[in-house]
């Protein structure tokens, strides 16, 4: 009974010890195959990503300051597949979506006020034995 | 299949059994998570909320769009970076200066960069935060004095590097004090700025950080009770305060098309703020700001 409760404690001490590492790596994938993606757009410096599997969801809020170009894009690890992701407002009236079945990587728009707004991901469950964990970040580029 | 978030409760407790422990200093920022149940909760809860505060950088260049001038004597004195021994203090530091460096370049003084990339360097060394700030990045600084583009891809660059490392090392207090020093210092900024020169759109734009404020203080807010960070959230707390009843914008977003581009207007219309307003937080975040460089 013993050798039953410690397997999966010292399996899950092995995860969390890996944890930092696949927060590295979620970050590196974000610097080295995201940021370019928001050429001409400069990256506003801040990473918002995490491990996410099927059935997970995120959001991050955001303020677009006026007379400001800004290119917001959904970038994920390809283990995890084409995830959901869309750009609500403050009254939770979806702006922008992008779906798994037709997905746009990235949205790029002018704010003529200043406003704040939400990005909502989730990540479709799938129809597999093996559950999946990766990389996905919400980068915001902005124009200068 | 047990699905491995559900391993993570035991794990953690076992290797906080496992660490056992001593008093640890009070201002040290160490590696909190090791310590705390609570803090495993909020490492959970804020997994997949974020809180995206603007970057110094960003905020340095919308303050030169809104017409703002370069003023090197409202910045803080490098001479005082040796004074910061408390870690929180090195922290906050490392983001004051982390502005200063940004405000210094947007605005092209280059050798005043230079001398602030100095002083986050020593402070990020204090805090063991070595490796954004290799000898290579104060040569690539130096070789690309005369380049504003390529200096502010570095300073970038560094910035992300810095703020990657001690998320990814569980030293995320550090970050957060960081994240707050450098806001605190951009809106200390933008109000001595706009002492001189209050220009309607310097004016709103002290205003929009209403909304800035209310992610930082939601920020601040998922560590919990954690003691290093409970001043600042004090100050931030006191001066959102001030922010109630200026009128930020924002609002539900309406879209339109302009020649192929997206434009997204709010419904809030733009931001003001009064002159009683904006002189109780001016005198509100400078006295934060001293309280953090003295």
């Amino acid at each position: 009974m013993l050798r039953n409760a410690i397997a999966p404690a010292l399996l899950a001490a092995g995860l969390l010890l890996t944890a930092g590492s696949a927060q590295a790596q979620c970050k590196s994938f974000a610097k080295n195959k995201c940021v370019p993606g928001l050429a001409p757009y400069k990256f506003n410096e801040t990473f918002n990503g995490a491990q996410l599997s099927p059935g997970d969801e995120a959001e991050v809020a955001l303020t677009f300051y006026s007379g400001q170009e800004y290119r917001v894009m959904v970038c994920v690890h390809q283990i995890l597949g084409e995830v959901n992701w869309k750009l609500v407002d403050q009254n939770n009236r979806t702006v922008f979506e992008s779906l798994a079945d037709e997905p746009k990587p990235s949205f790029d728009f002018k704010a003529a006020s200043t406003t704040q707004m939400k990005v909502v991901v989730w990540v479709p469950e799938r129809k597999s034995e093996m559950t999946h964990l990766g990389c996905v970040a919400i980068m915001v580029g902005f124009k200068e | 299949m047990l699905h491995p978030r559900k391993l993570l409760l035991p794990a953690l407790v076992l290797l906080l059994a496992a660490c056992g422990g001593g008093e640890q200093p009070k201002d040290t920022l160490q590696n909190p998570d090791a310590d705390s149940l609570a803090q495993s909760e909020r490492q959970s809860r804020t997994k997949k909320i974020f809180y995206s505060i603007p970057s110094p950088m960003e905020t340095a260049a919308l303050l030169k769009k809104a017409g703002a001038s370069y003023n090197s004597k409202i910045l803080n004195d490098v001479k005082n970076v040796d004074t910061y021994t408390a870690a929180s203090k090195q922290a906050l530091n490392l983001g004051v200066y982390g502005a200063d460096l940004s405000y210094a370049s947007v605005f092209n003084h280059t050798q005043e960069s230079i001398f602030y990339t100095s002083c986050a360097r020593r402070l990020a060394d204090k805090l063991g935060v070595t490796s954004a700030f290799s000898d290579s990045t104060m040569q690539l600084m130096e070789q690309y004095q005369n380049d504003r583009e390529k200096l502010l891809d570095i300073i970038s660059e560094t910035y992300w590097d810095m703020d990657r490392y001690l998320k990814v090392n569980d030293r995320e207090n550090i970050s957060a004090l960081m994240i707050a020093g450098g806001w605190v210092e951009g809106l200390y900024i933008a109000t001595q700025v706009a002492r001189t020169n209050p220009s309607a759109e310097l004016k709103q734009r002290i205003a929009e950080q209403k909304l800035s404020l209310t992610d930082l203080v939601s920020l601040l807010d998922t560590y919990g009770e954690d003691e290093t960070l409970q001043g600042v959230r004090t100050d931030l707390k006191a001066l959102s305060a001030l922010y109630t009843d200026v009128q930020a914008g924002g609002g539900g977003v309406t879209a339109t098309q302009e020649n192929g581009i997206t434009v997204l207007g709010a419904e809030g219309g733009a931001a003001t703020v009064t002159d009683a307003q904006l002189k109780a937080i001016t005198e509100k975040a400078a006295a934060i700001r001293n309280s953090y460089i003295n």
